[in-house]
């Protein structure tokens, strides 16, 4: 294992840094601004895959700038895990770039050049995680990471984007102040932070309760990001956030950022040898394993798309947590084979998950599980990528996700921890329970069978009396008419618009816009959107409000159901259709021939190096 | 008890001087009175300087005198901080000026009123 | 070159007379004056600190060639040589900013050149009146600078800091008479060894630490000694609030260090652990305290005021811990909190000159009117809660391995934490400007990019956007110099620590 001195991993971290200062300065010319884009992440994963041969070999750029603080060398270091994390963010950013485009475009949205900013820092830090060569270079990049992430949280700026945000900031800071305090507890035992495949030597001599102290606070800081249960609650409301960031950020390089961070410190910090002479191994797989059933069973009762994926991701990044935990005993590496190779599996299938729920917002606004029965009529191909994707979720042969399942299974098996076993088979009976659904739904059932009928009952309890108010101008006519409704047109409309925003703003509480859509007219809801920020997609909405009461919130089946649409790509624009395929095919191949993508091999050789050096050490 | 405090009275001098200025900058809501106290309190912090140079038997320290002499070193750190606390009292008055020309009063009391409403 | 150092302190006295001298006679005189001497300032710290770091010695002069402990002498060693460059290119920063945003007064560039030289000189004397004249110095050129705005606050406020300043400053005193009572001299060198003589665990000596400590502690406004600090930062002018909370506080707590370090030494706190523990506590209440009090401000200047409370906090945490990271520390959050917060009071006033925001509701949506003030104001608050790689986080950093290394739990926990209680506050601002709409009516029509067009409003100009950002590249580049910096300031901390 030599290393190579190279500017190369420097260069992976900088080409995306400095096309936000390029996306900055065109922001007045769009396709400029996504040409660069473009470039800076065919470059970015250029100058990632060019190092691949050297990892195989056995090598390792590095990138040395020098003391950041004594005893910590401010390196890069582009090793086998983190070519693992690099390639695999890499990749995806050139795939989800031109996915942005085509939803961006696709929707109007504002804040574009802030957008397409911030996801290139959002990439440039995560590669920065991923090539950090010791704790503290990896913390720095950790919190950048979510500096650079929180503009795309909070990128609707409406009240509930902004509580998001605030939830994502104290969450994720609060498990930054844990990895600080857990880094300088490593330092301080051993005066050194740097990454050893097999640990650190001098920890597996130090104090165990200050060792175990560490490892707790390190494990329980990268938790938060990984979203360990009970800190998992950041990411389903980070959901607001638009799909392609839900697709990228919180599937694969935020979240896992958060994976890769425990990876490294039971890799590389505390080594598996260590990991299993503290005895820390078994609470963190204990963890992940509630986490991952826990999150399951919630799951099956969300009925938004995107936070039912995102309780799929709190599930399944457990997986690769518990591969962790279970892979310090001894005797179960092919706990800790599974548990990494689920971390590029998990990401090609997630992907494809979020960019189908992204597609299927842009073409028909519809946002919930209920509304999309029959809609596999109108887009076949997303949702056949759909099923392709759950399919491997659920751990079903020849797709990306079995061959991970599959070591994890008997890596779990050799260790002996048979209830981790049994863990991981009903959660992946789970997954399929809270997918299948939605591809019934889709492909077998039709739109006017479906449970519409419920809704007027429910949200129209008065049987469309103040029908006429639906049109937006409920105010004047309310009065004018004078009928019973006027006082209570008067009560709302007497509060001024801002201060009432004002008052949601203040307490984070979005319900307040929801509310009347549950118990008030339509009209009500329009007026009191309008008040708050007018993004394109409410604007987009509102021709439907005239048409049908019904569909102020939700999207669902235009009214003579869905339109029937080719399999050819009729049903949305290739920027968006593009990217799916090309995600889906990617999960696929690594289910069909995983030893003939480079992931399998990098994993192999990151625990043949970490189990290797452990037994030794 | 007593005998301490009478031959000590220089420094019950001080407490008294250091104590009457401490309430006075604390209590009175005269913005001009907490400047005199003010004065008091550092009067009180200059006494205990020159106190701490007087020995007994010693004369001024001027050449032309009989040794032993008084420190000379206090005296001259209390003229310095001397002249600093007629400083501070010029800009504090000057302010003060200031105040009074602004809100018309120079009770702390009703300044705190007039600020809130303004 | 060692004349070089009463230069320091004469050089701005001297300017300041003649300001006042030409500036009845010629109005326009100030600024050009005040720049010169300014950077002749910046010249003359650059070169003793590249002297002292050069060399890695102490740099000594004996004021009037009387021979110390009898003579006053200064002493610039590597913690003084980075304050006094910090008074340097602050005081710069500051003036080029304040040509455009004003106080344009002759008054106020007198006082604003004498608030220099009492700074360099509270950093550079090694003799404890001496320290306490230049502390008076600098007190009366402050209240006078924060009684420049025109408002009638202003003044009420200066008043204010003016009774507050004034007892911490005679407590001070009265806590060097104690020591001169219980040794007979006021070099900091020779009272260093006296009171070793002495011994610590004499009440005279003990009372004396406790007078001292806590009338720096009135001038460096930890809590809850700080009530001064918030009223006089807001009512003073913006050029001022960034220059006064980027140093005279800073310097006071530098002067606490210098107290600690170099009269009562590191013995003094292993005999009476006591003192220790006192001044680490009033540290860890001041950074809570501090933080819980900004985030209930509404308005900006008075949250950045009370930032300071909790982050003087964590600098006086750092040198309490008294081991070679905690000190390193201490001196790094101290350069960094003087360069950042002086960033912010400068950033806030040019965003106050933009748009009037001087509220945190007002705050809403400003990125999109000053988005190059906003992006800068954005980075130092970043950089101030203490993300990496900036400044803030690097000092945060050694602060934490000295308060692991010190077994000072609680305090470690404090410290820790304080980042997510300055995140508390900052990050609504930030969140203010970037996600809002502004309440309709109080943007002017049109009123696109405010900060980097043409079309500027008239309070604001090139220079302070330059020194706004400047300051916001310095908070982040700085901190991959930290490392340099501990091997030049090595000599010193073996000093100061006793290694």
């Amino acid at each position: 294992m030599t290393d190579i001195a190279s500017l190369r991993p420097l260069a992976a971290v900088l080409v995306p840094a400095l096309a936000i200062v390029a996306i900055v300065a065109s922001h007045r010319r769009p396709n400029v601004r996504e040409g660069w884009t473009i470039l800076a992440a065919v470059t970015t994963f250029a100058l990632v895959a060019s190092m691949v041969p050297a990892t195989f070999a056995g090598d390792a750029y590095v990138t040395d700038l020098g003391a950041f603080v004594p005893g910590v060398e401010f390196a890069l270091r582009a090793d086998a895990l983190g070519m693992l994390f690099g390639l695999l963010a890499s990749f995806l950013w050139v795939i989800t770039s031109f996915y942005s485009i085509g939803y961006m475009r696709g929707l109007a949205e504002h804040a574009q050049t802030r957008y397409f900013a911030s996801f290139a820092a959002s990439v440039s830090a995560a590669v920065g995680v991923a090539f950090a060569s010791n704790l503290l270079v990896l913390f720095v990049f950790y919190e950048l990471l979510t500096v650079a992430t929180y503009p795309l949280v909070t990128h609707d700026e409406t009240a509930e984007a902004r509580a998001a945000g605030r939830k994502y900031l104290a969450y994720t800071f609060g498990g930054g102040v844990a990895v600080l305090a857990g880094t300088v507890l490593v330092y301080w035992l051993t005066g050194t932070v740097t990454f050893a495949p097999g640990g650190i030597e001098a920890l597996s001599s130090s104090d165990p309760t200050a060792a175990r102290a560490g490892f707790a606070l390190l494990a329980g800081g990268f938790g938060v990001k990984a979203a360990l249960m009970p800190v998992h609650s950041w990411l389903p409301d980070a959901m607001v956030a638009p799909t392609p960031v839900s697709g990228l950020l919180h599937a694969v390089a935020v979240v896992k950022s958060g994976v890769f961070g425990i990876a490294r410190v039971v890799l590389d910090v505390y080594g598996p040898a260590t990991v299993a002479d503290l005895g820390v191994g078994l609470p963190l797989a204990a963890v992940a394993a509630f986490t991952l059933l826990a999150a399951s069973v919630i799951a099956l009762r969300q009925d938004n798309l995107k936070r039912r994926l995102a309780y799929s991701t709190v599930s399944q990044l457990s997986y690769i947590v518990l591969g962790l935990g279970v892979g310090a005993f001894g005797g179960a590496q092919a706990a800790l084979l599974g548990g990494l190779l689920h971390i590029p599996a998990h990401a090609f299938m997630k992907l494809t998950l979020f960019f189908c729920a992204g597609v299927i917002h842009v073409e028909t606004h519809t946002d919930d599980i209920s509304d999309m029965a029959g809609i596999g009529k109108r887009m076949p191909l997303t949702m056949a990528a759909f099923a392709v994707a759950a399919a491997g979720m659920a751990g079903i042969p020849l797709v990306a996700g079995f061959v991970s399942k599959f070591y994890l299974l008997i890596g779990t098996v050799n260790a002996g921890q048979l209830v981790f076993t049994a863990a991981l088979l009903v959660s992946g009976v789970l997954n399929i329970a809270y997918f299948w659904p939605i591809v019934y739904q889709a492909f077998f059932e039709g739109e006017a069978a479906d449970g519409h009928d419920r809704k007027p009952l429910i949200e129209n309890p008065l049987g469309g009396r103040y029908a006429v108010a639906a049109d937006g101008g409920g105010h004047g006519a309310a009065n004018g008419r004078g009928d019973a409704s006027v006082s209570d047109v008067r009560a709302r409309t007497s509060d001024p618009a801002e201060e009432s925003e004002e008052r949601a703003d203040a307490d984070g509480e979005y319900a307040v816009d929801r509310y009347p859509s549950d118990h008030t007219r339509p009209g009500e809801t329009v007026a009191r959107r309008d008040g708050e920020v007018e993004s394109a997609e409410h604007a987009a909405e509102e021709p439907a409000h005239d048409e049908d009461a019904d569909e102020v919130h939700h999207g669902g089946p235009p009214a003579g159901g869905w339109e029937r649409r080719g399999w050819l790509g009729e049903e949305s624009t290739w920027f968006m259709l593009a990217p799916i395929l090309t995600a889906v095919a990617g999960s696929v191949v690594i289910g069909l021939v995983p030893s003939a993508v480079a992931f399998l091999g990098l994993v192999e050789r990151i625990v043949s190096a970490a189990v290797a050096t452990g037994v030794v050490g | 008890m007593i005998d301490l405090l009478l031959t000590r009275y220089n420094y019950v001098a001080v407490v008294l001087l250091l104590g009457i200025g401490a309430y006075m900058i604390i209590e009175s809501t005269n913005l001009v009175k907490k400047v005199v106290g003010l004065n008091i309190f550092q009067t009180g912090i200059f006494l205990f300087f020159i106190t701490s140079a007087y020995r007994v038997g010693g004369s001024p320290p001027v050449l032309t005198n009989e040794g032993p002499y008084v420190s000379p070193l206090p005296h001259v750190l209390i003229l310095t901080a001397i002249v600093v606390g007629v400083s501070l009292t010029a800009v504090a008055l000057a302010l003060i000026v200031r105040i009074h020309a602004e809100y018309g009063t120079l009770d702390e009391d009703v300044l705190r009123e007039v600020r809130a409403n303004e | 070159m060692s004349d070089l150092l009463p230069l320091l302190v004469a050089s701005p006295i001297l300017a300041a007379v003649a300001v006042l001298a030409l500036g009845y006679k010629f109005e326009r005189v100030g600024w050009p004056i005040a720049a010169l001497a300014s950077l002749v300032q910046v010249g003359l710290a650059g070169t003793v600190a590249a002297r002292v770091y050069g060399s890695g010695r102490t740099v000594t002069y004996e004021l009037g060639g009387f021979r110390p402990p009898f003579g006053i002498e200064l002493v610039v060693d590597g913690l003084s040589a980075a304050v006094a460059a910090l008074v340097a290119v602050v005081a710069l920063g500051v003036l080029a900013y304040a040509r455009r945003a004003g106080p344009r007064s002759i008054a106020f560039y007198t006082q604003y050149l004498l608030l220099v030289a009492g700074l360099s000189g509270m950093s550079i004397t090694g003799d404890m009146f001496n320290l306490y004249v230049f502390l008076e110095i600098t007190g009366l050129a402050a209240y006078a600078l924060v009684a420049s705005g025109d408002s009638g606050r202003a003044a009420v406020g200066a008043l204010k800091y003016l009774i507050i300043g004034t007892v911490g400053a005679s407590l001070f005193l009265l806590g060097i008479g104690y020591a001169f009572v219980a040794t007979g001299t006021l070099n900091m060198a020779d009272l260093s060894v006296r009171l070793a003589e002495v011994g610590y665990d004499a009440t005279l000596v003990r009372a004396s630490f406790a007078l001292v400590v806590a009338g720096l502690a009135v001038k460096t406004a930890l809590f809850p000694l700080h009530t001064w600090q918030p009223e006089a930062y807001a009512s003073a002018p913006d050029s001022v609030s960034a220059f006064i909370s980027a140093l005279v506080s800073t310097v006071s707590a530098y002067a606490i260090a210098r107290v600690i370090f170099s009269v009562f030494t590191v013995d003094f706190f292993a005999a009476v652990p006591a003192a220790r523990t006192a001044v680490l506590t009033l540290a860890g209440v001041s950074i809570i305290a501090g933080s819980a009090l900004a985030v209930m401000q509404t308005e900006v200047k008075r949250m950045l005021a009370y930032s300071s409370v909790s982050q003087f906090g964590l600098v006086v945490a750092g040198f309490a811990l008294a081991n070679q990271a905690g000190v390193v520390g201490g001196t790094v959050h101290l350069v960094g909190h003087g360069l950042m917060k002086g960033g912010l009071f400068l950033a806030a006033g040019a965003l106050a000159a933009v748009a009037g925001a001087r509220t945190v509701d007002e705050y809403d949506g400003l990125a999109a009117r000053a988005p190059v003030l906003s992006g800068a104001f954005a980075v130092l608050a970043l950089a101030m809660v203490g993300v990496p790689p900036a400044v803030g986080f690097v000092g945060k950093w050694y602060i934490a391995l000295g308060a692991f290394e010190a077994r000072a739990w609680p305090i470690a926990v404090v410290i820790l934490a304080s980042t997510l209680l300055t995140l508390a506050y900052f990050a609504r601002l930030v969140e203010r400007m970037y996600f809002r709409r502004p309440a309709a009516g109080t943007a002017p029509a049109g009123a696109a990019v405010a900060d980097g067009g043409s079309d500027r409003p008239a309070g604001l100009s090139v220079g302070m956007v330059a020194v706004v950002v400047v300051v916001a590249i310095l908070a982040v580049a700085l901190g991959s110099l930290v490392a340099e910096f501990e091997q030049l300031m090595q000599p010193t901390l073996d000093t100061l620590l006793q290694l």
